[in-house]
């Protein structure tokens, strides 16, 4: 199995921005960060509308928190997301509980 | 003085024949109502003296009513064959200006062929008429044509600096109580010309300019007294100036109390580099000021390493949807949204903690997207931020962002970890970007410090972070991943009856030990047991990342072909993502911001650089994967596995709930 896009290359990158830099001169290297976005991406979604909506992605991290810590945790990518489809989906009667699980099984 | 080419000896001679000639020049001459310039050369022929006065009568037309009937003297011109070939023009201690024969008669017969090369003013004519605009703008400011108000400020300013002496004199008279040009020196000008006031320097400037890129006429860096000459040849001549120069061309006209009345229509939006490098995400942005919500201070908090305990200053501009209007709801418009980050770009892999402290790294200002900022403190470095509203009217919000927009194409600075580092950078561009007096009084060179004193002068919503989980839900506060992570984990050692203590056990598993579990994870697990996978692989890519920059950085041999090849290949990585923070490299015409005939050739070199960082970005990873060793790759792989399997796992317990379903 082939490890997906560019994780290491920009991971280090970011490293050697990071693990000095951003400890002593308070920066990181621009190039470095498509590493924790790269992580997030690897669960493959289905191709649904949602599930390629830039806004419901975004929340996954959120969800996952959401779901797992049973309403404890809720970040603002959820949020927005919420709002997102509730704007897109105006009919539907859905808790903030159940829409989360569904954006972490899209 | 003004020269088509400008060996630097000259440029001093000619700065002092111009401080000399003046100072004789403002007292010795009768007062006129207004400002007279005479073409007197009996010699000349009528073409040339037509050809002459048309060009006069062109460069008086276009000066400001203010500046005509301050200056209220008989200027005499001249056309010299004396002056030295690379002159264009030069003011004399007698108040003469001469222009260089030279181009007389290129002049008469309309040739602009002989246009000396690199100029940006796009006639002989107007080259002509700029020159005439540049000496008289010397004179102007040399003169101490100071508005009334003005006036009345310096005045109070110069008796307080001799009472008091500079340490005691109050923020309004930093850099005002001892002015001597009516531009030049006055220390708004000085800002938005890249000679901002020193950070606890008490009014005293910066020596170097660091706004040098995409200069009209890199003449102007040499002092303020050109840059104001060089300026108001454009500000004057070039419609375009206010669309390219918006801060000095809206200083100019405050200043004059009048504007140029043509005016080009500038090309929409404030052009920008996106930092993010996000493959699937154009890199040349446009940002509308129309839609800007608010401007936020956003503060990555200390951690308890030695030295990041400063925290990390930046700002994050709220940008609504397009179409949305202003509002609370654009808190929501997550991936508008962009922070402005000042940074030391770093293209060397051995960053070396002593290079920050001597200032060898340059400090540029990168424009993000703030999901990236966000994933990068949280999640990597678990560090929490705060964005904390500005307390800011709309006016100067907008000022502030375009002033933003004018540093990330200008701009290159040098990043110092004490005296240069992110908090001052950004203080100064509050200072410069909103000119009121109560961020010009703040001092600090902390993060911390900076937010310490917007608080103090209350131009911070902190109310916002009372409520900590309404506070997480609106976006003021992104919290560390660390917690989570730990929640995440108590979750499942309870449900599972996980044998681990802490979370740092369990992500110290093999990833084989791990997915055992998973089976018998319910919904709700499934979903914490997934974000402990992520943060997992996160953690073994910093562990490869580890061992390959050791490898690199300390055990470096000469016959390791391949260390040595990744190595170059990454410096080269780091090396072409200067573009991200360094714009105005990617462009050869133009200055200030770039405007319609640029942006088409700025979005084709873009795509171009990003297509090719990312090809090299690739390279890079395929090379680094076959370099580390194979257990790492194993548990990398395995890691990846998980994270598929937990995200099948979860799909599957929700389609056999018969849940909702998203379309």
């Amino acid at each position: 199995m082939k490890i997906r896009s560019v994780i290491l290359a920009a991971g280090l990158v970011g490293f050697s921005a990071m693990a000095s830099a951003s400890s002593f001169i308070g920066t990181t290297n621009a190039v470095g960060n498509v590493l924790v976005n790269m992580a997030e991406a690897l669960g493959d979604s289905t191709a649904s509308t949602f599930g390629s909506n830039k806004v419901v992605l975004d929340a996954r991290d959120d969800a996952a928190s959401f779901v797992g810590s049973d309403g404890q945790v809720r970040g603002v990518n959820l949020e927005a997301a919420l709002g997102h489809i509730r704007h897109q989906m105006p009919e539907l009667q859905a808790t903030d509980m159940q829409l989360a699980e569904a954006i972490l099984a899209l | 003085m003004r020269l088509d080419i400008r060996p630097a000896l000259e440029r001093g001679v000619a700065v002092i024949a111009i401080v000399l000639g003046l100072t004789s020049l403002l007292w010795v001459l009768p007062a006129h109502s207004a400002l007279t310039v005479k073409l007197e050369q009996a010699e000349l022929s009528n073409e040339q003296r037509q050809a002459s006065q048309k060009l006069l009568e062109a460069a008086l037309k276009a000066l400001p009513p203010r500046l005509v009937s301050q200056l209220d003297h008989e200027i005499l011109l001249r056309w010299s064959p004396k002056l030295a070939h690379s002159v264009m023009g030069r003011a004399r201690y007698d108040g003469q200006i001469l222009l260089n024969q030279r181009w007389l008669d290129a002049l008469v017969q309309g040739d602009d062929q002989t246009l000396p090369a690199g100029r940006q003013h796009a006639t002989l004519q107007r080259e002509l008429q700029a020159t005439l605009i540049h000496e008289l703008a010397h004179f102007y400011d040399r003169g101490q044509f100071w508005p009334a108000d003005e006036r009345g400020l310096l005045r109070s300013c110069a008796r307080q600096h001799k009472s008091l002496g500079p340490v005691g004199l109050p923020v309004e008279c930093r850099g005002q109580s001892q002015r001597r040009f009516t531009l030049s020196d006055n220390p708004r000008l000085l800002e938005l010309a890249g000679w901002p006031a020193r950070i606890g320097g008490r009014g005293e400037v910066e020596r170097h300019n660091d706004q040098y890129l995409r200069t009209p006429d890199a003449y102007e860096l040499s002092n303020p007294r050109e840059f104001v000459a060089v300026n108001l040849e454009y500000f004057l001549l070039d419609p375009e100036y206010r669309c390219r120069r918006p801060g000095l061309h809206d200083y100019f006209s405050e200043h004059f109390g009048w504007a140029p009345s043509v005016a080009a229509d500038c090309a929409p939006g404030l052009p920008y580099v996106n930092g993010g490098l996000d493959v699937d995400k154009q890199v040349l942005g446009q940002l509308d000021e129309g839609r800007i919500y608010q401007v936020h201070y956003l503060l990555a908090e200390p951690e308890g390493a030695l030295v990041s305990r400063w925290g990390h200053s930046m700002l994050r501009v709220v940008m609504c949807a397009p179409g949305r209007p202003l509002g609370p709801e654009c808190l929501m418009d997550l991936e508008h949204h962009l922070v402005l980050s000042f940074r030391a770009f770093v293209d060397d892999l051995q960053i070396s903690s002593w290079d920050g402290l001597t200032g060898v790294y340059p400090s540029r200002l990168f424009m993000l997207p703030l999901s990236q900022v966000v994933d990068e403190y949280t999640k990597v470095e678990f560090r929490s931020l705060q964005s904390l509203p500005l307390k800011l009217t709309t006016e100067q919000q907008i000022s502030l962002v375009r002033r933003a927009a004018e540093m990330h194409w200008n701009y290159d600075g040098t990043y110092y970890f004490v005296s240069n580092n992110c908090a001052v950078e950004t203080l100064k561009l509050l200072r410069s970007g909103t000119d009121r007096l109560d961020i010009r009084g703040m001092e600090t060179v902390t993060p911390t410090g900076l937010r310490a004193l917007l608080r103090h002068a209350d131009l911070l919503d902190e109310s916002v972070l009372q409520d900590h989980s309404e506070a997480l839900r609106q976006g003021y506060y992104f919290d560390s991943y660390r917690e989570r992570y730990q929640l995440m984990f108590d979750i499942a050692r309870e449900r599972l009856n996980l044998p681990q203590q802490n979370v740092e056990a369990w992500l110290a598993l093999a990833p084989e030990e791990r997915s055992d579990w998973f089976e018998r994870a319910d919904y709700r697990v499934a979903a914490a047991l997934l974000l402990l996978e992520q943060a997992a692989f996160r953690r073994q890519i910093i562990l490869i990342q580890h061992e390959l920059k050791d490898r690199y950085v300390s055990g470096r041999r000469m016959d390791d072909v391949a260390l040595n090849e990744t190595g170059e290949l990454m410096s080269q990585l780091l090396r072409e993502s200067g573009f991200l923070s360094r714009p105005a490299e990617l462009l050869k015409t133009g200055y200030g911001l770039p405007q319609k005939q640029e942006r088409q050739q700025l979005k084709q070199l873009t795509d171009e650089r990003q297509q090719k960082l990312h090809g090299l970005a690739v390279l890079v990873d395929e090379r680094a994967l076959e370099m580390i060793s194979t257990e790492h790759r194993r548990a990398v792989e395995a890691n990846q596995r998980n994270i598929t399997e937990l995200g099948a796992r979860l799909r599957h317990l929700h389609r056999e709930s018969g849940r909702l379903v998203l379309p």
